[in-house]
């Protein structure tokens, strides 16, 4: 990917950007999945669950260092100029989100490794010893306490930035709003639930999780409905772009497989889950996992398409 | 509402077949209202096919007239009516199903086959299947149902003879089923 | 007039996807309920012992069709605005009995089966494979049977039209065809001795 500038008036951007394809979106999703999961790690450390031998999160950290590099990998397929990634740590711009994402993407990762390393499986534990005695020094209260705090802080700090990294684009009306952070924040959320969900093996944990992700993709629920009435409030280029899902080209895939399938059904299955009316299943959290992918390429996809030019 | 904690393990009997049918014919009237057109499942399976082979072998996909048409515009092939009606399918009958606890992976079968041959007719049939609604330009839900409401001519003449041929058939295939 | 919506541009067409996603959940919804995601409860018509299949679909031809009535009679619906797949009378009967076979060996339709994938119907899974590959070879081999899919092409024509009747006297006709139908289903079920309905498989 060649350089944008954030500016309008560039031979990229005007009228249609088409320079991102798969791996923009994939990234994002992976991206707000592990913030999710961080998230999640972060309650379970503090309400102190990590005593439980079947504790979620002992699963979620290492699914999520492995989530993000494959997001990573594909954010990196995705540069132009591949070899020069490390001068993005040769510098700080405040007002550059890829700036602020590289610095978070480089504190991620000891933190997941520090959550990781409270419960490491036994085998490494055998294996090399370094790994049990660093076990046993991060878990004191106030080591358990600062893992916690680091996964809570670094999680929202994370899925927030894969919004912002769109919003900041001015150039993009449907993408220049500023509740893009929260929806992919909540819907990293709604996915890491999801994936608790279905991975729990603690009855109280699946339950706990199933119901949160409930509230989670209410809330998304709510966030889209806002995000549309701040395009549709706003000026004639983003009513424009908002046009593009209520009734234009998009609008099937963002009503039928963000909303329909990606949420208002996996909400009812799972309403009904955490009633007791039919059996837990994995078909809603993979509902829900596939929708908050599917929202990640509509929103690239349908951002790349909405312009100011012609308006 | 009382709440109970234990989920029964029966699955439910199925609906009284009258009431379904109204059920269905509602949904099918609604579409008549909506988009003055019917149900349908068989031209989806096609829309699959023609972008699947798109994707693999495009020159080759355009030059078979019969399914040349559905790539004609810019539009994805998968941007179709029925598809999109498919997707819905699955869901509805998902949650459906799981309401009524009827949804668990199982095979479908008589006492006297095995697994395996009653897969293999599965799958046999479904070829058959498809190749008689390319012919008559739509399947049991595209012809026989929406035709039938709407006094199709055509489509009481395929319905009439899909009874015809499933009643002809059905000695030589009673070993898979009962 | 008012209907067909999407003829009258109450929605375009991107929106009658949206609209198609619905009335799909709607259909999986009644065809599982009626039990039609279950080869052997589809199959058990052709071997008389369970009716089901003849009375929900004349069940719901007749209520799509009393509604379609009613709604064009009241002039809510445009009745010549809602498509009619045309008739060719020769690959219609032909393409009916063949499909009619396929059903009795396979267990599905195109639509059944997807409610049965869905529900978790391994059978229905190997026919949808089914269903691709032999669209496939049609679409390969469809040079040498354009001739018959093509033949004695009639347009687009109704039961009616081509008799030269009125249209309340046949859906009139029909009704009572049906009502007669669902008598002899029932009459044929009980001499049927066993009078097994087909119940949902339990695990």
């Amino acid at each position: 990917m060649r350089e944008l500038v954030l500016t309008r008036h560039n031979d990229l951007i005007d009228p249609l950007v088409r320079v991102w394809g798969w791996e923009i979106p994939v990234y994002l999703f992976l991206g707000g999945w592990v913030a999710g999961m961080m998230i999640l790690v972060g309650y379970f450390l503090l309400r102190g669950r990590n005593r439980e031998d079947t504790c979620v999160c002992s699963v979620l950290p290492g699914t999520s260092f492995v989530l993000l590099s494959l997001g990573m990998g594909a954010l990196f397929l995705d540069l132009e100029h591949k070899l020069y990634v490390w001068r993005l740590y040769t510098t700080f711009e405040v007002t550059s989100p890829m700036s602020w994402g590289a610095w978070i993407l480089l504190l991620v990762y000891p933190a997941l490794a520090a959550a990781f390393a409270l419960r490491p499986p036994g085998i490494l534990r055998d294996l090399f010893p370094a790994v049990d005695r660093l076990s046993r020094r991060l878990d004191t209260p106030v080591g358990v306490r600062g893992i916690a705090a680091a996964n809570l802080v670094l999680g929202i700090a994370l899925g927030i930035y894969t919004g912002i990294l769109l919003s900041a684009l001015g150039a993009r009306p449907f993408w220049n709003s500023a509740i893009l952070g929260p929806l992919f924040l909540v819907s990293g959320l709604s996915s890491a639930a999801a994936f608790g969900h279905m991975v729990a093996r603690h009855q109280e944990e699946r339950e706990l999780l199933a119901r949160s992700d409930n509230v989670f993709l209410a809330i998304e629920l709510f966030v889209v409905a806002l995000f549309l009435v701040g395009l549709l409030s706003s000026s004639q280029a983003h009513v424009a772009a908002a046009r593009l899902v209520l009734g234009g080209p998009f609008t099937a895939p963002f009503w039928v497989l963000v909303v329909g399938a990606g949420i208002v059904i996996p909400l009812m299955i799972q309403l009904l889950a955490v009633t007791h009316r039919i059996a837990h299943t994995p078909v809603g959290p993979l509902l829900v996992m596939a929708g908050g992918l599917a929202l990640r390429f509509v929103i690239v996809a349908v951002g790349q398409v909405s312009h100011w030019a012609k308006v | 509402m009382v709440s109970n904690t234990h989920v029964s393990r029966a699955p439910a009997p199925y609906s009284n077949p009258y009431l379904a049918g109204i059920g269905l014919g509602l949904v099918l009237l609604a579409a008549f209202v909506f988009v003055g057109r019917g149900l349908g499942a068989s031209g989806g399976v096609s829309a699959v096919v023609a972008s699947g082979l798109h994707a693999v072998a495009p020159e080759h996909a355009h030059r078979l007239e019969w399914l040349s048409g559905r790539l004609a515009g810019d539009a994805s092939p998968l941007k179709e009516w029925l598809v999109f009606e498919g997707m819905g399918v699955v869901l509805g009958a998902l949650l459906s199903g799981l309401l009524a606890r009827r949804a668990m992976v199982v095979v479908e079968k008589g006492p006297r086959v095995s697994r395996r041959a009653r897969l293999l007719m599965a799958f046999f049939g479904g070829s058959l299947m498809a190749v008689g609604a390319a012919f008559a330009g739509g399947c049991t839900s595209g012809q026989a149902l929406t035709g039938g409401a709407l006094l199709n001519l055509g489509s009481w003449a395929f319905m009439l003879m899909v009874f015809a041929g499933a009643y002809a058939v059905a000695t030589f295939v009673k070993w898979q089923w009962r | 007039m008012m209907a067909p919506f999407l003829k009258y541009g109450v929605f375009g067409s991107e929106t009658s996807l949206v609209v198609a996603f619905l009335l799909g959940i709607g259909f999986g919804f009644a065809l599982e309920r009626a039990g039609f995601g279950s080869a052997r409860k589809l199959v058990s018509q052709f071997y008389l012992d369970d009716l089901a299949v003849f009375k929900v679909m004349f069940t719901a031809i007749v209520t799509a069709m009393l509604g379609v009535t009613y709604l064009s009679w009241i002039g809510f619906l445009n009745l010549s605005l809602v498509y009619l797949v045309p008739t060719n009378l020769l690959p219609q009967i032909v393409g009916g009995l063949v499909l009619g076979a396929g059903f009795v060996i396979g267990g599905y339709c195109p639509g059944t089966a997807l409610a049965a994938t869905a529900t978790g119907r391994v059978d229905a899974l190997t026919y949808g494979a089914g269903l691709y590959v032999g669209t496939l070879l049609f679409a390969e081999a469809y040079p040498l049977v354009k001739g018959l899919h093509t033949a004695t092409p009639m347009g687009q024509t109704t039961i009616p039209q081509y008799f030269n009747l009125p249209y309340g006297l046949v859906v009139f006709a029909v009704v009572l065809m049906a009502l007669g139908g669902f008598a002899g289903a029932g009459w044929v079920e009980k001499k049927m001795a066993t009078q097994r309905t087909i119940e949902p498989t339990a695990s």
